[in-house]
C-alpha cells in the first residue's frame, strides 16, 4: 500500500513540474499551450541523447537549458505577436505546433521506444516497509517537492515574483505601473517550458520513451489544470497530487480504462465547484 | 418569403446533383476512393464547424466522437448482438449523449478550459482503445464483420468508391440541409443570442446551458455519423480513427472553409482535398504538414474562404442568406 501511494506520488511529483508550466504560461498570456506535452516529450529525447554521450546529468542541464531557450522562442514568435488576438487563434497555433513536433521527433529519433538508465548515483533499491522500492523513485518525488518549494518561494518573496503575481491578476496595471510584462512573460513562458523539459527528462527513465509519449501525460496536466482551477498554483499542486494517486491505482487495478479515471474525477469536481478546487489568486 | 428561398435551394440542388454526377466523371478508383473519404472528412469537419458557428467554441477532439462512432458499428457488428441497423443508430446516438452529458458539465468553463477537454476527453478514448486490447485489438485494430445487407442495400454498396461517393455526397446534403433549417430555426437563434451574449438571454429568461449542450450533441453527433460511414466503407477500424491528428485535419479544414456559413468546412474539406492531392509524395510527413496548415491558415486566414466570399459580397450588395 506504502508503494503504492509513493508511485502515485512519482507521477503526481512529474505531472505538477509539468502543469505548473502551463499554469504559469496561462497567468501571463491568457492562453494554453497544447505543445506542452510536445515540450515534454521533446525535453525526454534531448536529455537521452545528451546522456548518451555526456552522461545523465550533463543531459538534464542541457535538456532544461534547451526547453528554456525554446519557450522563449515560443513566446517571442507566437505569443507575443498573437497577443491581440482571441486566444482560440493561439491555441490553434500551439495545437499545430504539437502536430508538427511529434512528427519531426519521429523523424529525428524513430518510432522505436528508446529507453533511459537511471544516473549511477541513483540506481539501485532502498527497503521500505519490507518491500524495495527504487532510489530513482525517491529522487523524483524530491526534485517535484524542491521545484514547487522553490517556485512558491520565488513567487511569494522575491520581486520578480510579485511582479509575475500581480501581472497575472492585472497586465495592464501592473504595465503602467513601469513593469516591462513583454520581458516578464517571456522569461515565464521560457521558465514553463524549461519546468517541461525537467519532467520529461528525469520521466525518461522511468517510462519508455516514444513520440506519442506526450499524449497521455497531457491528458493529465489538462485535467490537473482544470480541475486545480484555471489559473491557480496551489490549486495545480493540490489536483496534481489528488490526479497522481487516482491515475496510479487506475493503472494498478483497472489497466485498460486507466486514462479514463482522471476525467471521471474532474467531472465530479467540477459539478460540484465549477470554478475548480483553488479559486485563481493571489 | 418563397421568393428569398428560391436562390439558396436552387444553388443547393445544383451543387448536390452536380456532386451525385462526380463518379461519371472520374474513371480512376484510386481519385474515387480518395474522394470518398474527403467527403466522409467533410462531414466530421462540418460538424466541427458547426459548433464553432453556434456556440463560439473549439474542439479539438471531435475525432473522439468520429472514432466512437466508427468502433461502435465494428464492434457490434462482430459481437452480433443486435441487428446492424440499430448498432448504426448506437453508434450515432452514443456519443451524441456521451457529448450531451459532457456539455452540461464542460460548458459552464471559460471557452478556454472547454477547448482543453475536449482534447482531453478525445485522447483518453484513444488511449482506452489503445490499451484494452481484449475489447478492441490495441494497435492492429479490428476488422468489422458487416453483414451482407445493410438498410435494404447490398454491402458492395458501401465499399465500392463510386457507389459510397454518392452514398457520402447525399449524406453530407441531408445534413448540410439539416443544419442550415436548424439555424434559422428559434432555437439556432437562441444559440447564437446566447453565443454573442450568454448573460442577457440568461436575464431575459432563457435556460442557457442545455441549448449549447444540445449544439455540443448535435455537433458530435454528425462527427460519428462520419465515422459510421467511414467503417461501412473501409470495414476496418485502427485507433488512428481517435488520434489528435484527425481532430487537426477536420479543425483545419473547417479554418480553411470558415465557419461563419454552414458549409463554409465543408468547401474547406474539398479545398483540403485538392491541396492533399498536391501534396502527394510527401504523405509520410502528414501530421506535420497538418499542423503546419493550420498554424497558417489560423494566422493568415481567420475568416476562411466562405466568410471571405460572403464579406466581398456583401460590399458588393448582393444579399447572402
Amino acid at each position: 500500500m506504502l508503494i503504492q501511494l509513493l508511485n502515485g506520488l512519482v507521477y503526481g511529483g512529474l505531472l505538477y513540474v509539468l502543469s505548473v508550466g502551463l499554469v504559469l504560461i496561462f497567468g501571463l498570456r491568457r492562453v494554453v499551450n497544447f505543445a506542452h506535452g510536445s515540450l515534454y516529450m521533446v525535453g525526454a529525447y534531448v536529455g537521452y541523447s545528451v546522456s548518451m554521450l555526456a552522461g545523465f546529468w550533463a543531459g538534464l542541464v542541457v535538456s532544461v537549458l534547451v526547453l528554456t531557450v525554446a519557450g522563449a522562442l515560443l513566446d517571442r514568435f507566437v505569443f507575443r505577436p498573437l497577443q491581440d488576438e482571441d486566444p482560440i487563434v493561439t491555441m490553434l497555433v500551439t495545437f499545430g505546433l504539437l502536430l508538427v513536433l511529434e512528427d519531426l521527433v519521429r523523424s529525428i529519433w524513430g518510432r522505436d521506444f528508446l529507453a533511459m538508465q537511471p544516473p549511477p548515483l541513483l540506481s539501485g533499491v532502498v527497503q521500505l516497509a519490507g518491500t524495495s522500492f527504487p532510489v530513482y523513485r525517491l529522487a523524483v518525488i524530491a526534485a517535484a517537492i524542491l521545484v514547487a518549494a522553490g517556485l512558491s518561494f520565488w513567487l511569494r518573496m522575491s520581486r520578480v515574483g510579485l511582479f509575475v503575481r500581480a501581472s497575472s491578476v492585472d497586465p495592464l496595471t501592473t504595465g503602467m505601473q513601469g513593469v516591462d510584462t513583454e520581458r516578464l512573460s517571456m522569461m515565464v513562458v521560457a521558465i514553463g517550458a524549461g519546468l517541461a523539459g525537467l519532467s520529461g527528462t528525469i520521466s525518461a527513465p522511468l517510462v519508455a520513451l516514444s513520440p506519442s509519449m506526450g499524449g497521455s501525460i497531457l491528458i493529465d496536466s489538462f485535467v490537473v489544470v482544470v480541475t486545480g482551477g484555471l489559473g491557480s498554483f496551489t490549486g495545480a499542486f493540490v489536483a496534481a497530487m489528488l490526479i497522481g494517486q487516482v491515475h496510479n491505482l487506475g493503472v494498478v487495478f483497472v489497466p485498460g480504462a486507466a486514462s479514463m479515471i482522471p476525467l471521471v474525477l474532474m467531472a465530479m469536481v467540477l459539478i460540484w465547484r465549477p470554478s475548480g478546487l483553488v479559486k485563481a489568486g493571489v | 418569403m418563397s421568393g428569398k428561398l428560391v436562390r439558396p435551394a436552387a444553388i443547393f440542388l445544383s451543387v448536390g446533383v452536380a456532386g451525385a454526377a462526380v463518379p461519371n466523371l472520374f474513371g480512376s478508383p484510386l481519385v474515387l476512393t480518395l474522394l470518398t473519404q474527403g467527403v466522409i472528412n467533410a462531414i466530421l469537419a462540418t460538424g466541427v464547424g458547426f459548433l464553432v458557428r453556434q456556440n463560439g467554441l473549439v474542439s479539438f477532439g471531435h475525432a473522439g466522437f468520429f472514432g466512437l462512432g466508427a468502433y461502435i458499428v465494428a464492434l457490434c457488428a462482430n459481437g452480433r448482438v443486435m441487428p446492424v441497423e440499430l448498432a448504426l443508430f448506437i453508434a450515432i446516438l452514443a456519443p451524441a449523449l456521451l457529448a450531451l452529458l459532457l456539455g452540461v458539465a464542460m460548458i459552464r468553463l471559460s471557452g478556454v478550459a472547454f477547448s482543453m477537454l475536449t482534447l482531453a476527453v478525445a485522447q483518453a478514448f484513444f488511449e482506452l482503445v489503445l490499451r484494452w486490447r481484449s475489447l478492441a485489438n490495441g494497435d492492429d485494430g479490428i476488422a468489422a464483420q458487416l453483414p451482407q445487407r445493410i438498410l435494404g442495400l447490398d454491402l458492395s454498396t458501401f465499399q465500392q468508391p463510386g457507389s459510397m461517393f454518392v452514398v457520402c455526397w447525399i449524406v453530407l446534403m441531408a445534413v448540410l440541409l439539416g443544419l442550415a433549417l436548424l439555424v434559422n430555426s428559434h432555437f439556432g437563434m437562441l444559440t447564437l443570442a446566447i453565443r454573442e451574449n450568454e448573460e442577457r438571454a440568461r436575464f431575459i429568461g432563457y435556460q442557457t446551458i442545455l441549448p449549447r449542450a444540445a449544439i455540443y450533441a448535435i455537433s458530435a453527433a454528425i462527427a460519428a455519423l462520419a465515422g459510421v460511414l467511414f467503417t461501412l466503407y473501409n470495414g476496418f477500424v485502427t485507433p488512428d480513427v481517435l488520434y489528435w491528428s484527425l481532430s487537426g485535419e477536420a479543425l483545419v479544414m473547417a479554418i480553411i472553409g470558415g465557419t461563419r456559413a454552414v458549409w463554409g468546412p465543408a468547401l474547406g474539406a474539398l479545398i483540403f482535398f485538392l491541396f492533399k492531392n498536391a501534396a502527394g509524395d510527401l504523405t509520410e510527413h502528414w501530421p506535420a504538414i497538418i499542423g503546419g496548415t493550420l498554424i497558417v491558415v489560423t494566422v493568415m486566414l481567420p475568416r476562411g474562404v466562405s466568410g471571405t466570399v460572403m464579406m466581398l459580397m456583401e460590399r458588393l450588395g448582393v444579399r447572402t442568406a
